[in-house]
């Protein structure tokens, strides 16, 4: 066994070491080193000026604008979705740009509001959250670290029936990572729509779990470059790390084809590399636990 | 401080660019790229130090920019390396003492990159299992596991090219 990692060893080390190396090394530290100048002195710039915080608030009145809407002769009550306020943070190295998300022109005030509610004190948590951060940088001396969040919103579908609007957040430090979560409106009935809410009982885990688990190994593969954590496709995670099945209410959003879409988010079923993950179930899996097909089609 | 810690990175660059640049050749396979990846790496690390808290693991924090600079080349060129039963036949045919490198280079070559990373960094690089597991963002199980069945590959692998060359 020995002999064989020697020879491996052997066989690593004699790549010959190109003779330009040095001067590159060289050459690209030196280069590192003075962009890295230029950056500092616009830091110190930028805090004699001190840190600048732009507070928007864009459309606060949100009811005053649900108003305006309806009252608009042939203009129909419609959901909207608007940009309530902006948590904004622009310091030469702290990036935050939080968009709180506010649903207007619903029937049902009282999931609007609550909706609304949740939208504005999760986004002023993330908020309240990165100012600390930036102040335990400060307190370390660690001026010159990057740190940003950058949360929105993204309607994925507005029909006669479904309104589905996914939230995300991305955080950046050194790497950067996302998470997004959805909810789901029906706006005939106007109530939100839940994982289970869709199904006649909790067969529906099984079902769309086993179909994700087919199309991660068709995806696999198809494309090498496709991980995921499933048992059998990596003999490194252990089986209690691998994915079997979906949570009972699992990320997910209905498309504009009808079609349900499971999502899990970064490091939730696949490495980093692979980011958020959708996957569309197609009706046919799912036909025989499914309540109706208003929804789903 | 800064200008500290700025010396001690820039002491492990210069201290271990030809190690880097076989580890990033080990992934590229090719003197180019090896050489744009070190560029990139040292960019990369001299530009973000600061985000580094202990400056005490600053080597295994480089070597895992390379490793994620490398990753990162290979997935937008998509280079595949792979090898063709009749080629690696025609290595296998070959008289032991000429062929000898090729046959184990082209084995640890073949083995997928999780587990080539492992036997490189612990038994070419000579990091600690420890450091190992810094580098790679793994725990230190997961890398012993890992490396046990890289050596458990290398050796089935080797097994099957001498079976065939009793044919």
């Amino acid at each position: 066994m020995n002999d064989i990692l020697e020879h491996l060893r052997k066989e690593y080390q004699s790549v010959p070491i190109p003779e330009e190396l040095d001067l590159l090394v060289n050459r690209s530290i030196k280069e590192a080193l003075r962009t890295r100048k230029v950056k500092r002195l616009k830091v110190k710039g930028m805090t004699a000026a001190a840190a600048i915080l732009v507070f928007l608030i864009a459309i606060n009145a949100s009811t005053t604008v649900a108003n305006a809407f309806s009252s608009i002769p042939g203009v129909e009550r419609i959901i909207k979705v608007l940009t309530l306020q902006e948590f904004k943070v622009k310091e030469s190295n702290y990036d935050a740009d939080i968009k709180v998300p506010a649903i207007t022109n619903m029937e049902n005030k009282e999931l609007q509001l609550g909706l609304n509610q949740k939208y504005l004190d999760e986004s002023k948590a993330l908020y309240d959250q990165f100012q600390a951060e930036i102040e335990e940088l400060k307190k370390q001396g660690l001026n010159d670290a990057h740190v940003g969040v950058d949360a929105g919103y993204e309607v994925k579908t507005d029909n006669d029936t479904i309104f589905s609007i996914g939230r995300y957040i991305v955080q950046t430090a050194a790497s950067s990572s996302t998470v997004m979560q959805f909810d789901t409106i029906d706006k005939k009935n106007q109530r939100l729509i839940t994982l289970p809410m869709l199904f006649q009982d909790e067969q529906y885990v099984k079902q769309i779990s086993d179909n994700i688990i087919a199309q991660m190994k068709e995806q696999m593969k198809g494309d090498d470059n496709k991980i995921y954590w499933i048992a059998g496709a990596t003999d490194y995670i252990s089986i209690e790390e691998s994915f079997s099945s979906i949570k009972k209410d699992q990320s997910f959003y209905i498309n504009k084809d009808g079609k349900l879409v499971i999502v899990f988010n970064k490091y939730e079923v696949a490495p980093g590399s692979m980011g958020i993950v959708e996957f569309v179930i197609p009706t046919e899996a799912i036909e025989g636990d499914l309540v109706s097909h208003n929804y789903i089609k | 401080m800064n200008r500290k810690t700025d010396q001690i990175l820039t002491d492990c660059i210069t201290e271990n660019k030809e190690n880097i640049y076989r580890l990033a050749y080990s992934y590229v396979k090719n003197k180019e790229d090896a050489l744009d990846i070190v560029q990139d790496a040292i960019y990369k690390a001299m530009t973000s130090i600061e985000l580094l808290k202990d400056k005490a693991v600053v080597k295994s924090w480089f070597y895992r920019i390379v490793i994620n600079t490398s990753l990162d080349f290979l997935r937008k060129h998509k280079r595949v390396h792979s090898m063709e039963q009749e080629k690696l036949e025609f290595y296998a045919m070959g008289t032991e003492d000429s062929y000898t490198d090729i046959d184990l280079a082209r084995t640890l070559e073949d083995l997928p990159s999780k587990y080539r990373e492992v036997v490189v960094l612990r038994y070419f690089e000579d990091l600690k299992i420890e450091e190992v597991a810094d580098v790679l963002h793994e725990n230190v199980n997961t890398v012993k596991t890992r490396l046990y069945q890289a050596l458990r590959l290398l050796r089935v692998k080797l097994k099957d090219t001498s079976l065939k060359e009793t044919k």
